[in-house]
């Protein structure tokens, strides 16, 4: 048992001090007229010196004997009411002590109590504190993700849109890749004719002419310029793919948007059967801008606009018109072809919205193009009716 | 764990239960009917409305055979809700327990809730509720709203403690339940303090010497 416990077996020496006895055993020595010492439960003096033989009298604070008053002369009824007494004193005091006692544990263990709850709680905010950090990093991750992602996606869609030019690009270039290197061969054979002809100098102008070479000079001189003509080709094709990708400009310039026009019309290359092509372009201030971005625009617009003529199942014409007015640059690109629903039209600048078969559009082309007119500070609209074609209208301030 | 020195064992009982069950009363009866070789008087701590604030503490005591004084200081919690701190102190360092409830019907909710406050706080002083000496009195039988013994005896069916029924204002069933945490006390504690061994008390010794009787 801990010695602060209040159901400890409190002894006298605790309860009286030597103060407290003091004040109370010479009055009580005085009232029984005689000497008088107080011990303790085990005997040992705690006031006064008791004599040899003195008579004891048990103070009982519980059922076991607390203290004595010991005393030699006293009258033995005396010291027994003295006893009674002191006991009344020392209860009252003991009931107070182990009341205060009690008082303290009690406080003591609700405070303990209050100090366990306060530190749980303090757990439990830290825990919190930790999960929210860690939620702020794992939602910034999956931002981070995410971001990444779209620009997967964005690539993968400049990649479908290259994919695409690649396929029209070879068509072009393949074929006056092939009357050049036909005209090669020939040529080869040509010089064949020449190589032959030093073995028969002797012969003089009859090998000449069984040889045929006025003709091979004169074919010669055509084929060579067919070749010129068919590289030409191939250099035009290369640098209208190097303007369209922007490669080696600066991102900003002053540019003709109709030029961009011709570009892109370049770029998607001969219509396919069925479908006209038809340009007015009236002359247009120079616009600061990017111009590769626009030439995306264009032509990611009319190629929507021949996919959609080729959707309707007839034939049909893609009309591309610009103009100028005090406020900007105007330009319409329109079709004749399936149109877009109100659903449709709804949703159709939203990133990955697409109408196509999984695998061949991304739902990119037009969300991009209007990020890139946003970034120039214009504005992209459509509209569609439904059998009867859609629209794009785009604006460009040039007013400052 | 008994208290113990050279000389004497020292139990401590308590007596748990809601506010105004009769804990009290069962002590000042138990002075009255009991009379054991030492019997100290009924320390009390009531306010002026007889609500026991800390603590009453009922002293009792025998010599045994070897020379050892067995001592059992019987203590009652306060039952008011607000004194819990309290409760919990005097708890603390039980050795065995005697649960009062009160037998009015309107009075289910309190004992539930008093049961319940007395198991958590054994947990928070460190008492082994699984295991310490307990027995449960329903008092103030005598009461026209009380509970039938048959339904409370079918409801307490599956637990463990012994069940009194008792009228502590006349002492019907207070000595017997005490015996009977007597007898739940000394098998709990005979062997590893060597009651019977060592000191030659038996069960019937232990159960008489603290009654009192012959």
């Amino acid at each position: 048992m801990n010695s602060s416990d209040f159901d400890r077996e409190w002894r006298l020496g605790e309860l009286f001090d030597a103060r407290m006895l003091e004040r109370v055993a010479p009055p009580l020595a005085e009232l029984l007229g005689a000497d008088l010492a107080i011990l303790d439960r085990d005997g040992a003096p705690l006031w006064g010196r008791p004599a040899a033989e003195a008579r004891r009298e048990a103070l009982v604070l519980e059922i076991e004997p607390a203290g004595y008053l010991a005393s030699s002369t006293a009258d033995p009824a005396r010291l027994h009411s003295a006893g009674r007494m002191f006991t009344a004193l020392l209860r009252a005091e003991a009931r107070y002590r182990m009341a205060s006692a009690l008082h303290i544990e009690a406080i003591t263990q609700d405070f303990e109590t209050l100090k366990l709850e306060h530190s749980r709680l303090l757990a439990s905010e830290a825990r919190y504190r930790k999960l929210s950090e860690e939620l702020e990093a794992r939602v910034e991750a999956q931002v981070a993700d995410l971001e990444a992602r779209q620009q997967q996606l964005y690539q993968a869609e400049k990649l479908a849109s290259i994919g695409q030019l690649a396929a029209g690009t070879a068509h072009e270039i393949n074929n006056p890749l092939g009357f050049v290197s036909s005209n090669l061969g020939s040529f080869k054979l040509y010089l064949d004719k020449f190589a032959a002809l030093h073995g028969r100098l002797a012969e003089g102008e009859a090998a000449w002419q069984s040889l045929d070479l006025d003709f091979v000079l004169e074919d010669g001189a055509e084929l060579l310029a067919d070749c010129t003509t068919g590289l030409e080709r191939i250099a035009r094709i290369v640098a209208d793919l190097k303007s369209f990708s922007n490669e080696g400009r600066p991102p900003t310039e002053l540019a003709d948007l109709n030029g961009c026009l011709q570009h892109a019309v370049s770029v998607v290359g001969t219509p396919p059967a069925g479908i006209q092509l038809h340009t007015s372009l009236a002359p247009l201030p120079q616009l600061a801008c990017n111009p590769g971005h626009l030439n995306q625009v264009f032509f990611s617009l009319i190629r929507n606009a021949m996919q959609a003529i080729q959707d309707a199942g007839r034939p049909g014409t893609v009309g591309i018109a610009s103009e100028a007015s005090p406020a900007g640059i105007h330009i319409r690109i329109a079709d004749d072809g399936v149109g877009m629903s109100p659903a449709q039209l709804a949703k159709a600048f939203e990133p990955f919205y697409t109408t196509r078969a999984i695998g061949t559009g991304t739902g990119l082309g037009l969300s991009t193009a209007r990020n890139i007119v946003l970034a120039h500070h214009g504005s992209i609209e459509l509209a569609s009716t439904p059998g009867a074609g859609t629209t794009a209208t785009l604006f460009f301030p040039t007013a400052p | 764990m008994p208290d113990q020195d050279a000389g004497s064992l020292s139990f401590k009982l308590v007596y748990y239960g809601p506010a105004q069950s009769g804990k009290t009363t069962n002590l000042l009866r138990l002075h009255d009917l009991l009379s054991p070789e030492l019997k100290g008087e009924v320390m009390t701590m009531e306010t002026k409305d007889d609500r026991t604030l800390f603590f009453d503490l009922l002293p009792l005591g025998f010599r045994a055979p070897s020379g050892l004084l067995i001592k059992l200081r019987l203590f009652t919690v306060p039952g008011q809700v607000a004194h819990d701190g309290t409760r919990k102190a005097v708890l603390s360092r039980a050795d065995g327990i005697v649960f009062v409830a009160d037998s009015d019907r309107t009075q289910e909710t309190n004992n539930g809730e008093a049961f319940q406050s007395m198991a958590d706080n054994c947990h928070r002083v460190g008492l082994d509720f699984e295991h310490i000496p307990l027995v449960v009195q329903f008092n103030k039988r005598d009461l026209p709203g009380a509970v039938p013994e048959a339904e409370i005896r079918e409801r307490w069916e599956a637990a463990p403690w012994p069940l009194h029924f008792a009228v502590a204002l006349t002492g019907d069933g207070v000595e017997a339940t005490f015996e009977s945490l007597l007898r739940a006390l000394y098998r709990r504690h005979d062997a590893e303090l060597g009651l019977a061994r060592d000191h030659g008390v038996s069960e019937q010794a232990f159960v008489a010497g603290i009654l009192g009787r012959p």
